[in-house]
């Protein structure tokens, strides 16, 4: 049923190679190997603001620095002295963390082995919609919430608590997912060899999504560690540590933002800003390189389970 | 030679020559000399990891997608080495087309998937139409969809997605259609109606399959190549080499003795 | 007309992609872990001890909504079939009008509410068309090793904190803005509708180069890592030969990518959009750092301005003991609730794995 096509002496001027090169198929190519040198050099609209922020706040904050500076318990509005809201951020974080792995961990893990399909579903979107929510949002529900109904005022404990609301979602989904991504194989074994759900969880699980929870808990920590609104909003300011739980607190992210609002008129506050910037990026990007590491050799350790 | 007068002395339209395919030490092709004739098919058998489908996507020039795969020696399509300096692969995809293992259709309407190789060189919308019916006859799908061509291809049954692969290749009307184990995804009574289709092309065009099923081979093709480890073993008319063939390795593949 | 055998086989059916994770068989109710005869307290136990951690998530996100509407003073309730609002002062009129004034009680959100649109929507479509670019050279025509080098650099931009933004961006890129953009692209630029300069007052473009173009800027730096991530996941998820049929109809590499790829991968791409748009608006303080707040509408593309998550981030120490000075507050991040909660819930239901992404805390 052929038409005239392709009989074998059909002389088809695409059939020559060479000169079948037309002016719109060369005009083809070329877009396309142009395409191949514009495209990546998108990457630099990414690669140059972070690498010029790193490299200016660096830049910034290391010749100031020294380890007086970061120990020093002084008073950080009239000297330059860091210790303070380094430990008190740490208690921040630890504290906050604590109560965001409680929530995440357990929560996680029940929705991957508990929870029906449907039920699951919901209970997941809900932790999308809280790791979704403007931090704005969250600090504004910790005032309402602890400051105001529960009268604790702008208190260290409705910090920490605020906090930990905003990190357990990120907790929760890598629980959630580490328990999920266990073979299924494995997971079909224990249960078909009659382990109790709890056994499994402890003596199968765990040791299997255990790097996975790791690097949740690790990424939850960095965000912790760079929030500003639920701190702010739930926490009046303090140049001690905080002695009690309803004593103010400051927060590293908090001299950042001081800094900003007295960049015209005063120079320490500039440099605190700069040295507490420095010390944040380092945390956050040091979490994440271990994060990224961990996740890589879990990857190669789930993979090695599959056989 | 022009390609014509090439083909018009009974000369091959695509003839391999010492072809070999490196990747890191190994050599997963190693010096195949084979030609291919006008109107024929041609079935590539062998052992799995033989290279079958390594030599099948030599010819169109799509081990380039891979990297760490070198080419060596030539293959020549009426005339002209592919691999030469200055030949388009665009160019070479087009006159050697290839329909892959699983249907590979793309997301949008019957119409606009046949009509894909044809929408990329600018034809008139008439001339698109035509080819396109064209194209689904020669595939043995036309009757089955002529009468809603903007369906989405997913409402397709497998075994006709594949020949929705088949039809879009040939609207491009290439001279040679590669084709690597087309039935493997699709049950028994898909496979036959493709096997049809096949049998159907092979008085028009040139096809090259490759395929893991004897007897398959044995239905459609007039020519069989057994290929073992990176090297062509044997090759010849389809009983001579199914029935009767010289080698011993041959022989031990085709009765089943290895797979 | 052969009907045809072969449409009905359902052996012949292509058989569905599995999803990214494998549904898995739900584990035997946790009754079967109760030890028999344990009555009440094995109940409460089993039952609902595993179950309460893994509500505490939606639990404050109802409790968020809550506790916004009690503050804010909205009354709801049902009639039969029938939801009433009720709708204090703050939604009538006044809460769309621009004139905001809270000693005389006047809370006109419409400024905020515009803003957050005037810089998201941009930020938006900047980062979306960046984050395509960079995809796609990461997944067609990068070499691989390149590939892994540079992707998580764009990664690394989520984890710096908005603040640390909001410093660099108000002190490095600012003064840039101000002291050398603004100058040539009002000079060059004024014939486009919104790019002249705005001599009498409000005065605009000033020398320091904070508002309206800068808040866009740091908005698609931080929209970037979620876009683009999304898009590359999107489009890495093709199967392989779908990508190679395309090219071995005799496309170039960018249409395949352009015809097929992207409608292949266009859910992902999609609800990278939503994401992307989710991240922006909500932003809060590196916007609040670099737009110097103003109240009103701007008057060209230079001009300060407003958003919602900035207003309400840098107005709450001024309402302490003002209770509807508060309520409005409340009132304004309900809105900013729901416009964020519809945009994740549906970018998040067009991807279909589980969770958008493993292991950068989107």
């Amino acid at each position: 049923m052929a038409t005239a096509l392709v009989s074998a002496t059909g002389a088809d001027p695409a059939d020559d190679l060479r000169r079948g090169d037309t002016l719109a198929l060369r005009w083809r190519t070329g877009f396309d190997k142009s395409m191949g040198y514009l495209l990546p050099l998108l990457f630099l609209v990414a690669l140059i603001p972070i690498i010029d922020l790193v490299w200016y706040i660096s830049s910034q904050a290391i010749p100031t620095l020294s380890w007086q500076v970061l120990t020093s318990y002084g008073n950080y509005q009239s000297q330059d002295a860091l210790g303070v809201p380094i430990v008190t951020t740490f208690l921040f974080v630890t504290l906050a963390t604590t109560i965001a792995v409680c929530i995440g961990l357990f929560g996680g893990i029940a929705t991957a082995e508990f929870l029906s399909d449907q039920t699951a579903a919901w209970v997941r979107t809900s932790a999308n919609l809280l790791a979704g929510m403007p931090s704005v949002i969250v600090g504004y529900f910790g005032y309402f919430l602890f400051c105001l109904y529960f009268g604790w005022g702008l208190s260290f404990v409705a910090g920490v608590f605020t906090l930990s609301f905003f990190m357990c979602p990120y907790v929760f989904r890598t629980a959630d997912l580490a328990f999920t991504s266990v073979p299924r194989h494995i997971r079909e074994a224990a249960y078909g060899s009659g382990t109790k759900p709890v056994q499994y969880i402890l003596k199968v699980g765990t040791p299997i999504a255990f790097p996975q929870i790791l690097t949740g808990v690790f990424l939850a920590m960095a965000i912790g560690v760079g929030e500003t609104a639920p701190i702010i909003l739930t926490v009046s300011p303090s140049v001690l540590v905080p002695t009690g739980l309803l004593s103010p607190a400051t927060y590293l992210t908090y001299l950042i933002y001081t800094g900003w609002e007295n960049a015209a008129t005063s120079h320490l506050a500039l440099v605190i800003a700069y040295q507490a910037a420095f010390i944040i990026i380092v945390t956050v990007l040091a979490l994440n390189v271990v994060v990224r590491v961990v996740a890589a050799w879990y990857r190669k350790r789930l993979a090695g389970l599959y056989q | 030679m022009s390609g014509e007068s090439i083909v018009s002395n009974g000369g091959p339209v695509v003839s391999c020559q010492k072809l070999s395919v490196v990747a890191k030490n190994r050599n997963i092709l190693d010096g195949v000399d084979l030609d291919f004739a006008p109107r024929s098919l041609t079935a590539v058998i062998g052992p799995s990891g033989c290279g079958k489908t390594t030599f099948v996507r030599t010819l169109n020039r799509m081990t380039e997608l891979t990297s760490g795969l070198k080419v060596k020696g030539a293959v020549y399509y009426l005339g002209q080495n592919i691999y030469d300096r200055g030949i388009n692969p665009v160019l070479v995809r087009r006159r050697i087309g290839m329909v892959f293992q699983r249907p590979t259709v793309f997301p949008m309407s019957i119409f606009e998937n046949a009509a894909f190789g044809l929408r990329l060189i600018h034809e008139s919308e008439d001339e698109i139409d035509k080819a396109i019916t064209e194209a689904l006859q020669r595939a043995g799908l036309w009757d089955e969809v002529k009468d809603d061509l903007d369906r989405s291809a997913f409402s397709l049954s497998g075994g006709q997605q594949q020949r929705l692969c088949i039809a879009r290749a040939l609207a491009v009307r290439p001279r040679v259609l590669l084709m690597d184990e087309p039935t493997s995804a699709l049950d028994p009574i898909a496979s036959k109606r493709v096997e049809e289709t096949m049998r159907r092309l092979k008085e028009e065009i040139v096809l090259i399959l490759v395929t893991h099923n004897v007897g398959q081979a044995a239905r459609v093709s007039d020519r069989v190549a057994f290929l073992h480890k990176g090297s062509l073993i044997e090759v010849g008319p389809t009983a001579e080499i199914l029935e009767r063939p010289r080698e011993e390795l041959t022989q031990q593949f085709v009765t089943g003795h290895f797979a | 007309m052969d009907s045809n055998p072969v449409a009905g086989n359902p052996g012949d059916r292509e058989p569905i992609p599995p999803d990214i994770v494998d549904p898995l068989p739900k584990a035997p109710p946790p009754s079967s872990g109760a030890p028999a005869g344990t009555g009440r307290a094995g109940f409460v136990l089993y039952k609902i001890v595993p179950l309460a951690p893994a509500l505490v998530p939606a639990a404050i996100v109802i409790a968020v909504a809550i506790v916004l509407v009690h503050v804010a003073g909205l009354s709801i309730w049902f009639t039969g079939w029938q939801l009433h609002v009720t709708l204090p002062m703050n939604f009538g009129t006044s809460f769309w009008g621009s004139a905001f004034n809270a000693n005389d009680g006047q809370y006109g959100m419409a400024v905020f509410i515009v803003g957050s649109f005037l810089t998201a929507v941009p930020a938006l479509f900047l980062s979306m068309i960046i984050g395509l670019g960079i995809a796609i050279a990461s997944t067609t025509y990068l070499p691989d090793f390149m590939a892994r080098i540079l992707d998580p650099f764009v990664d690394l931009l989520a984890g710096i904190p908005s603040v640390v933004y909001g410093i660099w961006a108000f002190l490095v890129i600012a003064p840039y803005l101000g002291g050398t953009v603004f100058p040539w692209s009002v000079g060059h630029l004024a014939f486009i509708p919104g790019f002249a300069a705005h001599t009498t007052h409000p005065v605009s473009p000033t020398t320091e180069g904070t508002g309206l173009p800068l808040a866009i800027i740091v908005l698609t730096l931080m929209a970037l890592p979620i876009t683009t991530l999304l898009i590359r996941d999107a489009l890495r998820s093709i199967p392989r030969d779908l990508w190679e049929s395309g090219l071995a109809l005799g496309a170039t590499r960018w249409e395949v990518v352009r015809r097929v790829s992207i409608r292949q991968g266009s859910r992902g791409i999609l609800s990278a959009a939503f994401l992307g748009f989710g991240r922006a608006i909500g932003e809060t303080v590196a916007v609040a750092m670099v737009i110097s707040a103003s109240d009103r509408f701007p008057v060209n593309v230079y001009d300060s301005t407003y958003t919602m998550a900035a207003f309400m981030y840098l107005s709450l120490d001024g309402a302490y003991g003002d209770p509807s000075f508060l309520a409005a507050l409340a009132e304004l991040a309900l809105v900013l609730l729901l416009i964020t909660l519809a945009v994740n819930l549906i970018g998040r239901r067009l991807v279909s794995h589980i969770y958008a992404q493993e292991v950068a805390g989107l």
